[in-house]
């Protein structure tokens, strides 16, 4: 009898691991915004050529495609472009209670930042309709110093 | 410039979630293998391959290096193209650009994943991992999901937004998506390649959790493992090699910015907007010689992660008024028998080897032209001019081709 | 070929073991500084093509952060994941196409600070056979590729330390290069250490962060753009199977197949005489013999009489890599698209301390794989014709 290949599967194990990789991230932007928190205050970038507010800012408008550097402050207020309410986790777990979270339009920015909504019914969350910002008691210059966003 | 056409298909036998039995080149073979068996061509009537995947997925680093005897590729041209959800388009679009430019006559292109070697969660979370890393170094709350600049939209990320945004604009209601869920599975449960074969009803997916409200876990697509070869050639070869050809008349591609999860130099597009599609079309419909999509279209095959998109991109592709594509669906025009028949292999939303999802749009409207479809999901209409599209990156990416019973003339 | 293709602009960074900045600025600059020394803006290029690798950033779909930087918001784009040839050549054949009239190649590697490329190159192995033995890595197959050619054809460490030592000498003169000694000698070679023997640490490629950008344009609006266009004469590549066992490792079975078809297409019939310099992509010194001897710049076997003769020096019978080439910096997705910048520059007589005289034709090389297992040929040319 001839020899003859069966099914022959092995599951081997092997990773692809991040931790081997030094990333080099452009973080002006972020750190310009972080640090305004502090004071209460959001800045991003304005495209000198196009107006484009961008927050938290780029180093070039991509617009225009040009460097930009101008500080522009932008209200903490602003509007829901769209918005989710998370019911379950990631691999599907429920959650123990809802939480809305939103693309939120900020007053003098052209660009979209996420933030949670608290509300007391999720169903009252529509697009288009006015948050405002809710600051920590002590704002420390981080991205928490934003709590959350309310109904105004 | 020259005419080039799609000769020939072959897909893996299925489309399904473990492969087990065969391993990374051993699967994409046997989408190679099946289109030659299909075209009756061999090996040596290929002039050059395209090859994508997305390699994260299964972490191998080229691995059309690995496979090149598998995929009858020694000795023979061979590109690597990869671009996140649409590589399996833009790996068909170089075989095109391959012929049209006169290089090669007659070319092949494979896509594929076999999604279950690796963790696709950590494939996706490989897009922003970086930049997220610093976000966290700022403070933002990245599981909490408190305070600003969280991912958002849950785990369904900014499908969830884009979903919500959609139906504002739309006037759809959310049980349009449920009916877009069925409509496709069902679709999918005629078709012998698709991933999720069950007839459902409206109710089987009103029965699912929601996930990230509006989207239910029903209205997400599965991952799959899966490969599918197709091959392309020129007017003169395909004249000789192939009965029946599905010519690829028009061609477009353009790139937005990463508009989610792009926190860290502020995003600028609502996920619902898609300009970017609009500009894809507007390049392919021109090339096609289409003035008006909504009339000249008789087929299309949406690349939906989600299933809400098929109905915006409808609106988004001119193949509807904006607000108009969930109307369509209640009328039935979107049904396999409908007028405008959607997604009738029942769409990424049924079956998600990442690689090859943008690529079996266009290979199931080759199929369809060609009235070639194994499976019961063969379009009773005729199907002259066929619009296929794929979508990607982080909701920057469009691709759309538009295959045709005839030749563009030149 | 249809409609003829040239290159019309080109810009490459500094070739650094860290550029010291992140990728996203490293290419925004680089490009928006092509565009103004060109006199050009975004809205000229009509097609974006990316030349990056998932692996080499560290990210799923690379191009995701790369495409604003380079100018292709609201563009037809798309991404090549090989060397760098094989994006331009993907470049020139979507001009071939009639679509489009311009594109902008763009690839970048941070190979020096931000990955490992040994370990990048781990991930090529066979996952269940090969990954799994730990035998096998680049240095390792390298060497049994330079055993085996030096077996066969009776040539010596002291062969390869000449190679080594020319391109050094070489790279010394390129600014852009990274790695360079002005005054090697073989002894200066000879004194690194093995790290597997009979490869040295100076036969081998530096770990290199770089990027490079070239503009492409149809015959229809190169003259406009430039007036000294370079023209993409012919182009091949090949692939062969992917076991060592397989192949012969002491020559370049798809380099050869690869070069067959650039040279058919630019009609070109006997290489060593109407190629005036070259620019291979060689990661190890022992690779320069057999790249060379595939693409018939030099005969069978010759490794050891170009290096006693001195033959591919700057000055030589057939200048290789006057660059200093894959051991003066080998940023991966870059390399290729730097040899055809570099080979643009010598057409150009623009490459000051390292121009080779009169040059009209040159030949463009880049590899993928284990021993070079896919490699890509590019023949470019000062006249039209």
């Amino acid at each position: 009898m001839a020899f003859q290949m069966g099914e022959e599967t092995r599951q081997v194990q092997a990773t692809w691991d991040v931790t081997t990789y030094n990333y080099k991230v452009d973080g002006r932007g972020i750190k310009l915004l972080a640090d305004g928190m502090k004071d209460k205050k959001i800045l991003g970038i304005r495209c000198h050529n196009c107006g484009t507010v961008y927050v938290p800012g780029p180093p070039f408008c991509r617009k225009c495609y040009i460097p930009i550097d101008e500080i522009a402050e932008v209200k903490d207020s602003g509007e829901v472009v769209s918005f989710a309410v998370e019911m379950a986790d990631v691999r599907g777990n429920p959650l123990d209670e809802v939480r809305v979270s939103g693309m939120i339009k900020l007053d003098g920015s052209d660009t979209f930042i996420n933030g949670r909504i608290q509300v007391d019914d999720w169903h009252d969350v529509h697009i288009g309709m006015r948050v405002k910002a809710v600051w920590v008691p002590e704002p420390q210059g981080n991205l928490s110093d934003i709590d959350h966003f309310e109904p105004i | 410039m020259r005419n080039v056409g799609i000769i020939g298909v072959g897909y893996t036998p299925v489309f399904v979630s473990k492969r087990k039995d065969v391993n990374l080149a051993e699967m994409v073979s046997e989408s190679v293998e099946a289109v030659f068996r299909n075209t009756g061509l061999s090996p040596d009537d290929i002039d050059a391959i395209t090859f994508g995947n997305m390699q994260t997925f299964e972490g191998v680093n080229l691995p059309h290096l690995l496979m090149s005897e598998h995929i009858r590729a020694v000795d023979k041209p061979i590109i690597r193209i990869a671009t996140g959800g649409t590589t399996g388009m833009s790996t068909l679009q170089a075989a095109y650009y391959y012929v049209a430019s006169g290089i090669y006559d007659v070319v092949l292109a494979v896509s594929w994943e076999k999604q279950s070697e690796g963790d696709s969660q950590v494939g996706l979370a490989g897009i922003v991992m970086p930049e997220a890393m610093v976000m966290v170094q700022h403070g933002m709350d990245l599981l909490g999901g408190r305070g600003m600049g969280g991912m958002g939209g849950g785990s369904t990320g900014a499908a969830a937004y884009q979903a919500m945004s959609y139906l504002h604009h739309s006037g759809a209601d959310p049980e349009h998506i449920d009916k877009m869920a069925a409509l496709e599975r069902s679709n999918a449960a005629l078709n012998p390649y698709a991933h999720l074969r069950k007839k459902t009803t409206v109710e089987d997916v009103q029965a699912t959790p929601f996930i990230s409200w509006p989207l239910r876990y029903g209205h997400t697509c599965p991952t799959s493992d899966g490969a599918t070869a197709c091959i392309v050639a020129s007017e003169e070869k395909a004249a000789k090699l192939a009965d029946k050809v599905a010519w690829i008349i028009g061609v477009g591609c353009c790139t937005s910015d990463p508009s989610t999860a792009n926190f860290i130099e502020g995003q600028m597009t609502d996920p619902a907007d898609q300009t970017v599609c609009k500009i894809a079309a507007k390049k392919a419909y021109e090339m096609a010689g289409i003035e008006d999509p909504a009339k000249e279209i008789d087929l299309a095959e949406l690349y939906d992660g989600f299933a809400h998109q098929s109905l915006m991109w409808l609106e988004k592709l001119g193949l509807c008024k904006e607000g108009e594509a969930h109307k369509l669906l209640d009328r039935g025009v979107l049904n396999i028998d409908g007028d405008l028949p959607t997604n009738p292999s029942g769409g990424v939303f049924s079956t998600n080897a990442i690689g090859s999802s943008a690529m079996n749009r266009a290979t199931e409207c080759a199929l369809q032209i060609m009235r070639k479809i194994e499976g019961e999901h063969q379009v009773p209409k005729t199907v002259k001019k066929a619009l296929a599209h794929g979508w990607g990156g982080l909701f920057q990416y469009v691709t759309v081709m538009i295959l045709s019973d005839t030749p563009r003339k030149i | 070929m249809e409609r003829k293709v040239a290159v019309v602009g080109y810009a490459m960074t500094r070739q650094a073991s860290d550029i010291g900045v992140p990728r996203p600025i490293m290419l925004f600059e680089l490009v928006k500084g092509l565009f103004d020394q060109m006199g050009i803006t975004r809205d000229d290029i009509d097609t974006f093509v990316l030349c990056s690798n998932d692996f080499q950033c560290g990210r799923t779909i690379s191009n995701v952060f790369e495409d604003t930087p380079v100018g292709a918001y609201m563009k037809d784009e798309t991404k090549v994941e090989a060397d760098g040839v094989m994006a331009v050549m993907y470049g020139a054949i979507r001009i071939m196409s009639g679509l489009y009239d311009t594109a902008l190649v763009v690839g970048n590697s941070l190979g020096g600070s931000e990955f490992r490329p040994y370990l990048i190159m781990d991930y090529q192995l066979h996952p269940a056979y090969d990954r799994q033995l730990g035998i096998l890595n680049e240095p390792v197959t390298a060497a049994l590729q330079a055993k085996a050619y030096m077996e066969k054809y009776k040539i010596t460490e002291d062969h390869l330390n000449k190679i080594a030592a020319r391109l050094l000498r070489n790279a010394a003169k390129n600014p852009f290069a990274l790695r360079g000694k002005e005054d090697a000698t073989p002894e200066y070679i000879a004194s690194s250490e093995y790290l597997y023997e009979p490869l040295r640490e100076l036969h081998c490629y530096p770990f290199t962060d770089g990027a490079c950008a070239v503009v492409l344009a149809s015959d229809k609006r190169a003259k406009a753009l430039t007036d000294k266009p370079v023209w993409i004469k012919g182009f091949g590549d090949s692939i062969e199977g992917y076991f060592l066992g397989d192949r012969d490792l002491s020559w370049s079975r798809s380099a050869k197949v690869a070069a067959d078809r650039a040279y058919r297409m630019a009609g070109i019939s006997n290489p060593a005489k109407e190629i005036d310099v070259a620019e291979i992509s060689i990661k190890f010194a022992s690779q320069e013999p057999i790249i060379c001897e595939a693409l018939g710049l030099f005969p069978e076997g010759s490794g050891a009489e170009v290096a006693d003769r001195g033959l591919a020096e700057i000055g030589g019978e057939m200048p290789v890599c006057p660059s200093g080439g894959g051991l003066g910096a080998y940023p991966f997705s870059a390399m290729g698209l730097i040899r055809v910048a570099e080979c643009a520059k010598q057409i150009n007589g623009e490459a000051g301390d390292i121009q080779v005289k009169d040059v009209k034709t040159a030949v463009a090389h880049g590899q993928d794989g284990f021993c070079a297992q896919h490699n890509a040929v590019m023949v470019l040319s000062s006249e039209e014709g």
